[in-house]
């Protein structure tokens, strides 16, 4: 009953004028950063922070939560139509969404998505509302060492499912959890590898590094690539027909389902919602061979476990202050700078902003149909534009992204450093997803551990003696040895690959 | 691919031992001093980076040794290094940021910007100089006003603010 209370207040706040347009003007900027080719949600939910200074901390985060919904649902765009990804959870769309294009159903294929995605989204805020505050009250239980199982396991997840090599997926989770020791030591005070820089004694910035590796490396790809033409494609009528809806709900009930599901766990990437829908769907089909060239299942059921997912995955987030991938990195970046500490005890000390931001996803979700179902022509449009003023645009956004955080000409340099690692990493194919969430959670993760064992006198054994811990450990290593033994489902491991 | 690989994980291995190096003795030339691996209270300031240096540099080597006895593969290096136009452009892009971040605060964002905007297009292929100088002056005086005077992001106004103001940029 109170958790109704807060929700109603919630939704109370969230329908005010002001939010309304925060979560408007960050679905519309959403949805193009998911429609231009070379700006992924990471990079583009980054670079929009300084659109969000001057905001209170509620509009600022709805905003940014709308930005990333909006890039999702965008991503499909131009899976569509261009047989591009905007991210890499419509990679799975590419596939029956462009064939559907080419033969002139480009408009049912973008209508099924918008409408799947609806669909799953507003289920996936439900069902938050439901088991966001239990979620919470339980993680307030958690002590040092239950954190530090936990975001453990995250990060075994993560580096798990990260790529075709899980030594290099672990690597480079070590990488991010060395840079983020660079700075202040959270426990004692010490700085640490800052060499006498003032400029290092609060560690490398978190944003201007995801913008390097995500948002100036993606554009160096770019250049290196520039993107193929437009497919001309009927997008008058987006509605699809009643065979094509007849065909569309059973995939939508289970991508809901099946997004909802992986979204609650700690480190399952967008991908593998997508994947293991378009797989099963497959499965399920009395005609799988017409998967490849142009079945609206493999667009409805990816897509809406794809927003299911996007909006389940800021249970972890909110809950317990586990981001599961990147752009929900940026997120929790952006609440830290907004003063907030996701996790538990934000339901506590801020319970009526937890759930302005929790009803305006609902908003956001109703906004996006409204925005996406009428403008599929306007959105397609914008493909059109050539690939060097998005280019120019975004390497300028990075400049005034970077620099305004701190002001400081030194996150400059961090962002380019960083854009040069990343495109190298980029095209040797280390995963770079681990890296982002190790830094994001070392700095937690290491003070986790060190308290935990100050807890114990330097005792191990702590983390073997309590219930909660001891599960999170067995399932970490779990992760770990499948991964390494290749025992994943084929699915997961395809997907993984990609 | 495979050299790619094997030079990426010796820079990380190296990376990993510098850190373990740095944390266990320090580096007087670069101003950094040992980090204490345990103290009264318990793991010190070194503990963490320590281990993750150590669980680093075993990993680097197991992967040295996974990439060095893992199938031949032929030598793609087509795919590794660009062509030629798209290394320009990409060479261009590099040089044009660390250009920027050297002029920033000197200039000013609207100078800077402008300036950026117009070489970053030329270098990744626009011809036109009416769309360049549009999208130019757009994209700093326009953003310049939109983030300074609207949403009150503080930008470095650069030294030109008398002459850029009295005329409306």
């Amino acid at each position: 009953m109170e958790t109704l209370d807060h929700f109603l207040a919630g939704l109370s706040a969230a329908m005010s004028l002001q939010n309304l347009a925060f979560a408007l003007a960050g679905c519309i900027l959403g949805t193009l950063v998911g429609v231009l080719p070379g700006v992924g949600p990471a990079a583009g939910t980054a670079i929009l922070i300084p659109l969000t200074f001057n905001l209170d901390p509620a509009g600022a985060i709805i905003m940014l939560s709308a930005i990333y919904y909006g890039a999702m649902y965008g991503g499909t765009i131009t899976s569509v139509l261009l047989n591009v990804p905007g991210e890499a959870a419509s990679v799975i769309t590419c596939i029956d969404g462009y064939q559907m294009a080419r033969n002139g159903r480009g408009g049912a294929a973008l209508g099924i998505a918008a409408i799947g995605s609806f669909i799953g989204g507003t289920f996936a805020v439900l069902a938050l509302v439901v088991v966001a505050a239990p979620l919470a009250s339980l993680a307030l239980k958690f002590g040092p060492p239950e954190f530090f199982a936990l975001m453990l396991f995250g990060l075994c997840l993560v580096t798990g499912l990260a790529g075709r090599s899980l030594v290099a997926g672990i690597l480079m989770t070590v990488v991010g959890l060395l840079i983020a020791m660079i700075g202040i030591d959270p426990v004692r005070g010490a700085p640490r590898f800052t060499f006498g820089v003032p400029d290092l004694y609060d560690g490398l910035g978190f944003i201007p590094v995801v913008m390097g590796l995500f948002g100036v490396a993606e554009i160096m790809a770019t250049a290196e690539k520039p993107y193929r033409e437009v497919i001309k494609t009927n997008l008058k009528n987006i509605l699809p027909s009643r065979e094509e809806w007849n065909a569309s709900i059973g995939p939508i009930i289970r991508g809901t389902g099946l997004g909802f599901f992986l979204g609650l766990i700690p480190g399952v990437g967008s991908i593998i919602p997508t994947f293991m829908s378009y797989v099963m769907e497959k499965r399920l089909s009395k005609t799988p061979e017409r998967f490849g060239s142009g079945a609206i299942e493999g667009v409805a059921g990816p897509e809406t476990a794809n927003n299911a997912y996007a909006n389940a995955a800021m249970v972890p987030l909110l809950t317990l202050g586990i981001p599961s991938s990147p752009t929900i990195a940026v997120l929790m970046g952006a609440f830290i700078i907004n003063g907030l500490t996701p996790g538990p005890f934000l339901f506590v000390e801020k319970p009526v902003l937890v759930w302005t931001i929790i009803a305006s996803f609902f908003i956001g979700n109703v906004m996006l149909l409204i925005l996406n179902l009428p403008l599929v022509g306007f959105w397609a449009k914008i493909l059109e534009v050539p690939w060097q003023y998005v280019c120019v645009g975004t390497l300028l956004f990075c400049i005034l992204g970077a620099y305004s955080i701190n002001q400081s000409v030194f996150d400059v340099w961090i962002m380019l450093g960083f854009g040069v690692i990343g495109y190298l990493l980029r095209k040797l194919d280390f995963p770079l997803a681990p890296a982002i969430l190790g830094l994001i959670l070392g700095p937690q993760l290491e003070k986790s551990l060190r308290t935990s064992l100050e807890m114990s006198a330097g005792d191990f054994t702590i983390f073997l003696t309590r219930p909660i811990t001891l599960t999170l450990l067995i399932l970490s290593a779990v992760v770990l040895i499948v991964t390494a033994l290749n025992l994943a489902p084929k699915q997961i491991r395809e997907a993984s690959d990609d | 691919m495979k050299l790619g690989w094997l030079i990426a994980t010796v820079c990380l291995v190296c990376l990993f031992g510098f850190t373990m190096w740095l944390g266990i003795w320090g580096f007087a030339p670069l101003n950094s001093r040992p980090l204490a691996m345990k103290d009264a209270l318990g793991p010190g300031p070194g503990f963490f980076p320590f281990w993750l240096a150590a669980i680093g540099i075993s990993l680097g080597v197991l992967l040295l040794i996974e990439v060095y006895r893992g199938p031949a593969e032929k030598p793609d290096t087509a795919s590794l290094i660009p062509e030629r136009a798209a290394a320009f452009r990409i060479i261009a892009i590099v040089v044009l940021l660390a250009a920027a971040a050297f002029a920033l605060e000197p200039l000013g964002f609207r100078v800077t910007a402008f300036v950026f905007i117009a070489l970053t297009s030329l270098a990744l292929g626009l011809v036109s100089p009416v769309a360049i100088t549009i999208s130019s002056l757009l994209g700093s005086v326009g953003v310049f006003h939109v983030f300074y005077q609207w949403l009150k992001v503080p930008l470095p106004v650069g030294p030109y603010d008398y002459v850029l103001k009295p005329l409306g940029l």
